[in-house]
């Protein structure tokens, strides 16, 4: 299994892992956007108080 | 036959009767505007933005001489990207094709270009004060449509056999006027004339289609963009110049270039299209599609959402 390779030029930093050529810059904002997505499920809903169910029918 | 007894639905409660919590909506949108807005001052700030120089006409004549002349026999001789590309500039090729829907050609050709004569022979004909270029000019007007493609087409075999391409450098041969229209031509582009009369319009010069037609029939932005990872098969849809960020949104999209069929064929944009339409259409109609809508079922998410509610009520 080839590891992924970090390219460096004057066109930016770029990982190379077969097919996948993805840039550093974008790999920080993909791996951000999962951070924050698996924050929002963990983390407690703000002002957890809640009210009573209400009554069935109008 | 025997017939399979259908299990009893639960009852599902009338959504009255489901908890309720207050939210301020209003609230969390100003949070999140102001949150965004100071992420958005201090990161510009600290990394400022991508801010590339254009590619002019001009620049291109100055850092890449021999590529707008080979250009320009490629234009002269009908061999380039333009002058093959079909509609909406021609209809000398037959374009994007969806399986056997010829997508381009329905489109029609809505804005004619004529590679030889708009971006090459036009432009050189209002270099009026060059001995050199009006020569040459007349004489391939006097000239047959055959005998000039001969000519172009000889030129432009003799340049890319050359040493690094270079117009001194060309074996000797029959070319016609060609060679001196070429020159002539990188000159106009030197002095910034050629964008000038590529872009000229009836009030504004906000039209760029010409000029760029005739820059992307050259290597020399080709070379760039691909310096920069912005080649269709380098995931180019999704990067940004240098180290910046892109829209790694577009991930899906420029995927399929990267892997066959797609990335051998010639129809790729349109087969790309067309599958995307598709799996659009499928996330549509998850709710309808057997399998795909019971992904929650598998993958609970939305328990983990609703922890508390599932803690409460037993469920």
């Amino acid at each position: 299994m080839q590891l992924a390779t970090v390219v460096m030029d004057a066109g930016g930093r770029f990982i190379d892992w077969g097919v996948l050529h993805v840039s550093v810059g974008n790999l920080i904002v993909v791996l951000v956007m999962l951070v924050v997505f698996a924050l929002v499920l963990v983390l407690p809903f703000p002002g957890e108080r809640e009210e009573q169910p209400r009554g069935g029918s109008r | 036959m025997m017939l399979r007894a259908k299990a009893p639905r639960r009852p599902v409660s009338d959504s009255h009767a489901f908890p309720t919590r207050s939210y301020d909506l209003v609230k969390e949108f100003l949070i999140a505007l102001a949150v965004v807005t100071v992420l958005t001052v201090v990161l510009a700030a600290v990394f400022s933005s991508p801010d590339d120089k254009a590619i002019s006409l001009q620049s291109w004549a100055k850092t890449a001489p021999s590529d707008v002349v080979a250009t320009a026999a490629g234009e002269l001789a009908g061999t380039t990207t333009s002058a093959t590309y079909g509609p909406p500039y021609n209809t000398n090729g037959d374009g994007q094709q969806l399986l056997f829907l010829p997508l381009q050609k329905w489109a029609g050709v809505r804005y004619p270009v004529d590679s030889a004569n708009d971006l090459v022979v036009g432009p050189l004909r209002s270099m009026t004060g060059d001995p050199a270029v009006t020569g040459a000019l007349a004489r391939w007007d006097s000239a047959t449509a055959q005998q000039r493609t001969t000519w172009a087409t000889a030129y432009g075999d003799a340049l890319s056999k050359a040493p690094d391409g270079e117009p001194a450098k060309v074996a000797s041969g029959d070319y016609g006027p060609v060679p001196a229209m070429a020159a002539g031509f990188q000159r106009l582009a030197l002095t910034g004339g050629l964008e000038q009369q590529l872009t000229s319009g009836p009030f504004y010069n906000a039209d760029p289609t010409k000029a760029l037609l005739l820059l992307a029939d050259g290597s020399y932005l080709e070379d760039q963009a691909r310096a920069q990872s912005l080649g269709g098969d380098q995931w180019g849809m999704m990067n940004e110049t240098g180290n910046y960020p892109g829209q790694p949104w577009l991930w899906l999209y420029t995927f399929w270039y990267q892997i066959d069929p797609f990335k051998s064929s010639d129809n790729a944009d349109a087969l790309v299209w067309g599958l995307m339409m598709v799996l659009t259409l499928g996330l549509m109609l998850v709710p309808f599609i057997p399998g795909l809508r019971s992904i929650p079922r598998w993958i609970p998410v939305h328990r983990l959402i609703w922890r508390d509610w599932y803690r409460r009520t037993g469920h």
